[in-house]
C-alpha cells in the first residue's frame, strides 16, 4: 500500500477490487474448468498411488524444443531425454512414431503410458543395443515405463 | 487413517469462504485464497497415501491451473493436454516438491512451461474470441439456468457477457494477468508470477493498470 493513499485511492482500490471479483465470478460462469478435466486430474493420482514403490523417476533433461537451436520445417522430429542417475533414456518423436535408446545400452520393457488409461498403453522391447522402435503415434501427454534387469524407471508426464 | 486428516484438512480450505445465492453450485467463488499452509499439510496427505486430500488440492488448484492454460490462448485440444501434463506431472512429483506450500506455483509454472513449448511447436494461435467461450452463458449449465430465470437475471447475464467480452479485446499483457488473477479462490502473487513469469513486484502495479484499463472501456460502452 502507498503511504499517500487518499480516499479517492482507496475508492479506486476498492473498485479494483470488485472489479477482479466481477471478473472471477464471471470466468466461472463463462470459461470454468471443464468437468472431465477436473475428473482426469483427480484419476492422476492413482499415478502416484499405483506407482512401483520402487520406480525412480527420469526427469526431462534435454529437450530440442527448448534446448536446440529452432530448426524450420513441419517435420522436424522432437528430441528428448530423460534421466535418473546413471540411466538415460533418449527419445525421437517423429510423424512416424517414436525412436529411442536406452543408455547405458540394455534390453528393457517399456510401457507407453497415455493418460487416457495410465495404466496401460501400447509396449515395446528395447534390444541388447537398448534400442526401441515404435509406430504409435503419441497424442498428447504421455510417460514411458522402463523395466530393465534392475529397476524400473518412469518418464516425467511430457506432451509432445 | 490417513484419509481423516484428508478431510479435515479439506474443511479447513472451503472454510470462511462465504457464499452468493446464485453461486452456491461453484465452490470457490468469491473471497478468501486457499490457505497457504493447509495446500503444503495435503500436499503431504497425497503423498502419504491420502486420495481425499489429492481430491482437495484439485478442487482447490484445477481453476489456478486452467486460468494458466486459458491465458496463454492455446486451442482447446491444446489447453487440454497441457492442464493433464501438469496435473499428471504434479501426481509424479508428489513426494519430491521441495516446498509443499508453494505447490500452487509448482502447477502455475509447470502449466506456463507447457504452454510456451505448445506456442512454440505449433505458432498458431486461436483467433481473440472463442466463440464456445463467448456462447457458454446460453449452455445449459446450472449456475446459469438459474440465472436466466429472471427478467432481472438475463440482464445481468448479458452484463456478464458484455464485461467478458471487453475483457478479451484487452492488449495481450493485460488479457493474461487478469485471466490468472480471476482464478478462484484468488491466486497468490507468487502463483501469478510462475504462471506468467513477470515479477512478484511487478503485479501490483499492472494489476492496477490492466483493471482501470478494462474499467474505463466498460464505462465508455456503457457496461456496469
Amino acid at each position: 500500500m502507498n503511504d499517500n493513499v487518499g480516499n479517492d485511492s482507496f475508492d479506486e482500490a476498492a473498485q479494483d477490487d470488485a472489479l477482479e471479483e466481477a471478473l472471477r465470478r464471471a470466468a466461472a460462469i463463462l470459461d470454468p474448468v471443464p468437468a472431465e478435466l477436473r475428473h482426469l486430474a483427480v484419476e492422476a493420482y492413482a499415478l502416484h498411488s499405483l506407482r512401483d514403490l520402487d520406480a525412480r523417476l527420469a526427469e526431462l533433461t534435454f529437450d530440442s524444443l527448448v534446448d536446440a537451436l529452432p530448426v524450420r520445417g513441419a517435420d522436424v522430429p522432437r528430441m528428448l531425454t530423460f534421466s535418473t542417475g546413471d540411466l538415460t533414456v533418449d527419445i525421437e518423436v517423429t510423424a512416424e512414431g517414436l525412436t529411442g535408446q536406452v543408455l547405458p545400452p540394455q534390453p528393457a520393457r517399456i510401457e507407453i503410458l497415455g493418460t487416457a488409461q495410465p495404466t496401460a498403453t501400447g509396449t515395446v522391447t528395447a534390444d541388447e543395443m537398448g534400442r526401441f522402435l515404435c509406430d504409435l503415434l503419441l497424442t498428447g501427454p504421455f510417460a514411458l515405463r522402463l523395466r530393465t534387469d534392475e529397476e524400473v524407471v518412469v518418464t516425467e508426464w511430457l506432451r509432445v | 487413517m490417513t484419509s481423516c486428516s484428508g478431510t479435515v484438512l479439506l474443511s479447513r480450505i472451503t472454510a470462511g469462504i462465504p457464499h452468493s445465492a446464485a453461486y452456491d453450485d461453484l465452490p470457490y467463488t468469491r473471497g478468501g485464497a486457499v490457505d497457504r499452509d493447509a495446500v503444503g499439510a495435503l500436499v503431504q496427505s497425497a503423498a502419504d497415501g491420502d486420495a481425499a486430500a489429492w481430491k482437495a488440492l484439485v478442487d482447490g488448484l484445477s481453476p489456478l491451473v486452467w486460468s494458466v492454460v486459458r491465458a496463454h490462448r492455446l486451442s482447446d485440444a491444446d489447453a487440454h493436454e497441457v492442464y493433464q501434463t501438469a496435473w499428471f506431472r504434479f501426481a509424479q512429483h508428489l513426494d519430491r516438491i521441495r516446498e509443499p506450500h508453494k505447490a500452487g506455483s509448482w502447477l502455475a509454472s509447470t502449466a506456463r512451461h507447457e504452454c510456451l513449448k505448445v506456442i512454440k511447436s505449433t505458432r498458431r494461435l486461436t483467433p481473440t474470441d472463442d466463440p464456445q467461450v463467448l456462447d457458454g452463458i446460453s449452455e445449459d449449465r446450472t449456475p446459469e439456468e438459474s440465472l436466466i430465470e429472471s427478467e432481472e437475471a438475463a440482464a445481468e447475464a448479458e452484463r456478464i457477457r458484455r464485461m467478458w467480452q471487453e475483457f478479451e479485446e484487452l492488449g495481450d499483457r493485460c488479457r493474461e494477468l487478469l485471466r490468472v488473477l480471476m482464478a478462484s479462490p484468488p491466486p497468490s502473487y507468487q502463483e501469478v508470477s510462475g504462471a506468467l513469469g513477470i515479477a512478484v513486484g511487478s503485479i501490483g502495479p499492472l494489476r492496477q493498470r490492466c483493471l482501470r484499463r478494462l474499467r474505463a472501456r466498460l464505462v465508455a460502452r456503457g457496461v456496469r
